[in-house]
């Protein structure tokens, strides 16, 4: 079934993506295959393995238990929060607030978690920045700190 | 030859310097540790570190240098957790596990790691020899090829990938499409046309490599290894002597050699990487040990054959990608990505051009290799130690460098959100099996791919037969559908001798 929905899924993207190529024009052209011709080959044949993709009978798909997706998609939210919140709340911060429900979610106690989040926050914060020379966030509450 | 000896030397006074050595060590080091930590192969090493390698401004050569070293060490760490915990590190070394787990039980850890260190040595050795012997002559060789050849040497390289990994067609196929789709995204360099940037300013220079590499192999791997808990296993403890003896060393003698050169041969085919060398190797050593043998209960010829095999091939799979600009494996896109961030474009012209990188990185091999050997053998306790990281930090620590190095090349959180989406969908892609290999491949080498098809149409002026039209582009393209369709019709034909005894 999984198959088949991401079939439909990309068969759509196949002819939106030629749709949208028709406007990939130059009004002066020094060569005789312009800007469209390889993105629309290359869709087109999405489109022929997405209908094969389709039709396949055997699926090999194994999702994972219920409870364990749920587990996953929160670690994929934190995860998209900790890239959103990367530079607004700085390195450290964000990672520390990062660190702890993800521990959490590999079974760590709420103890392990508060400590290995400071330290991984401070720590590669330090290794980092300090002594490998590359740039990290302090964010701005911070600022006044460190410098 | 001489001159391939003087250049060699040119290219040991480039990595002997005191700063690309004190690299080597530190990506050999690293390597190990990434390759032994279930979960975390090569490709995530290199992927993690080459975005922090650019950020430290490292020099091509010595982010080269540092990226193969963590990509040999890798191929020495995956063997310490097949042996110990049965477990493999990486994918390379589930062969090892055979016969290194069962060795390790009987209380011969210790020589049943020295033993395949040295396997590992000598295969990453003669495979090393072998890139110095064939590379250039290759190369030499690959220089006629005209833009024409060199599409449809491309499409070769993604159907030989394509052909090889996963089972079903369609999913490969489509992981190299999208691949090839997604490196057209941003301003067409030949005519200045916006594609597919839907009016973002982030998308006019396409989607960045760094950012699909670490969401590919950083983001999904996490939420993998959120699925694919391991039950925290206690390593076998090392006791009694770490050497092998004399008597064990006779013994794998010739096996060493034998799957050393296979390795290195399987390796340099495109597609093919180091875990169908060291399967390969495994059984046929098995084979021809005969039915007395202690294979699968602990012989250490089961250790070595896998391990000589899995770091030849994986030495040997550079060659493609350094003489033909076409990387035959994930990893090896993933490093030939490396390349193009430094502006520096692989190719057959890249001995004549860049011989201080491509003989540098050679050099280096050699020396990171004996680094490895010296590290592995005494100093085995240590990374063991390594074994006791829990997941609650290593994952989280894993999440958070490669946000590091992202944020250090890009500077702005809109990369980082775009590669976890990234890593999201891809984590949706990889649990329905599609091979990400390919994808990445797509990914690498699409912009050549349309450049070449481009330059070949503009020089027959619109003809297409141009693609057909060498005995060079022919055989290139009648090798492309054996690998496409080959390997799946003899699984096929397998499948249906077999339900015909059945």
């Amino acid at each position: 079934m999984s198959e088949r929905i991401l079939g439909g899924i990309l068969l759509f993207v196949s002819v939106i993506g030629i749709w949208l190529a028709r406007s990939f024009e130059v009004t002066i052209s020094y060569e005789p295959v312009g800007p469209r011709a390889f993105p629309i080959t290359v869709l087109i044949l999405l489109g022929i393995s997405a209908i094969a993709l389709m039709f396949e009978k055997k699926s090999d798909t194994v999702w994972a238990p219920p409870a364990v997706l749920l587990r996953i998609g929160a670690l994929f939210l934190v995860v998209l929060a900790y890239a959103w919140l990367f530079d607004k709340l700085g390195f450290i911060l964000a990672t520390s607030l990062m660190v702890i429900p993800a521990a959490r979610f590999f079974g760590a106690s709420w103890r392990q978690g508060i400590v290995g989040g400071v330290g991984l926050g401070a720590g590669l914060f330090v290794l980092f920045d300090r002594l490998l020379d590359v740039a990290l966030p302090t964010g701005l509450w911070l600022n006044s700190f460190l410098g | 030859m001489d001159s391939t000896f003087a250049l060699l030397m040119q290219g040991f006074a480039v990595a002997g310097t005191s700063e690309n050595l004190m690299i080597a060590l530190v990506g050999c080091f690293l390597g190990t540790i990434v390759g032994l930590l279930p979960g975390l192969g090569p490709i995530n090493g290199v992927a993690i570190l080459l975005p922090i390698a650019f950020a430290m401004k490292l020099p091509p050569e010595s982010a080269l240098i540092l990226l193969c070293a963590v990509y040999a060490g890798c191929e020495y760490g995956g063997r310490i957790s097949a042996i110990l915990i049965n477990v493999p590190g990486d994918a390379g070394a589930v062969m090892t596990t055979m016969d290194g787990y069962p060795m390790a039980k009987k209380g011969l850890a210790g020589p049943a790691l020295s033993i395949s260190a040295l396997a590992s040595f000598c295969g990453a050795l003669l495979a090393t020899i072998g890139i110095v012997l064939f590379a250039p002559l290759l190369a030499e060789w690959a220089i006629a090829f005209g833009p024409a050849e060199y599409f449809v040497l491309m499409v070769l390289a993604l159907c030989c990938l394509g052909g090889l990994v996963g089972d079903s067609l369609p999913k490969a196929a489509i992981a190299c499409l999208v691949g090839l789709l997604l490196s057209t995204v941003g301003i067409d360099s030949n005519s200045g046309v916006y594609r597919y940037t839907f009016d973002a300013l982030h998308l006019q220079d396409g989607i960045p490599f760094i950012v699909i590499v670490i969401g590919l192999f950083a983001v999904s791997e996490v939420m993998l290894m959120l699925q694919q808990v391991h039950a925290g296993i206690e390593p076998i403890s090392i006791s009694g002597r770490l050497m092998f003896n004399l008597k064990e060393f006779l013994a794998v003698k010739w096996t060493l050699l034998r799957c050393s050169l296979a390795g290195f041969f399987i390796g340099v085919l495109p597609g093919a990487g180091a875990t169908i060398a060291s399967a390969m190797c495994y059984a046929s050593e098995r084979r021809m040990a005969g039915k007395d043998s202690d294979f699968g209960k602990g012989d250490v010829r089961g250790v070595a054959a896998p391990e000589a095999a899995n770091n030849a091939s994986a030495n040997g799979s550079l060659v493609p990608m350094l003489t033909l600009g076409v990387p035959g494996s994930g990893t090896t896109a993933v490093m030939m990505g490396a390349l193009t961030l430094y502006n520096i474009t692989p190719g057959p012209t890249l001995f004549q051009d860049q011989p201080v990188i491509v003989w540098g990185l050679i050099a280096s091999l050699f020396i990171a290799n004996v680094m490895l050997l010296v590290l592995n053998i005494p100093l085995i306790r240590v990374f063991v130690k390594f074994l006791s990281i829990p997941n609650w930090l290593l994952v989280p620590g894993v999440a958070a460098i490669s946000m590091v190095g992202v944020y250090a090349v890009h500077g702005n959180t809109f990369d980082l959100v775009l590669g976890t989406v990234i890593g999201g969908i891809g984590y949706l892609l990889r649990v329905m099996n599609f091979p990400i290999a390919p994808f990445i491949l797509g990914f690498v080498l699409g912009d050549m791919m349309e450049q070449n098809l481009r330059r070949a149409l503009s020089i027959s002026n619109g003809e297409v037969g141009v693609l057909f039209g060498s005995p060079i582009a022919i055989g290139l393209w009648v090798a492309a559908i054996a690998m496409l369709a080959g390997p799946r019709l003899m699984k096929m034909r397998e499948k249906r001798a077999a339900a015909a005894f059945g």
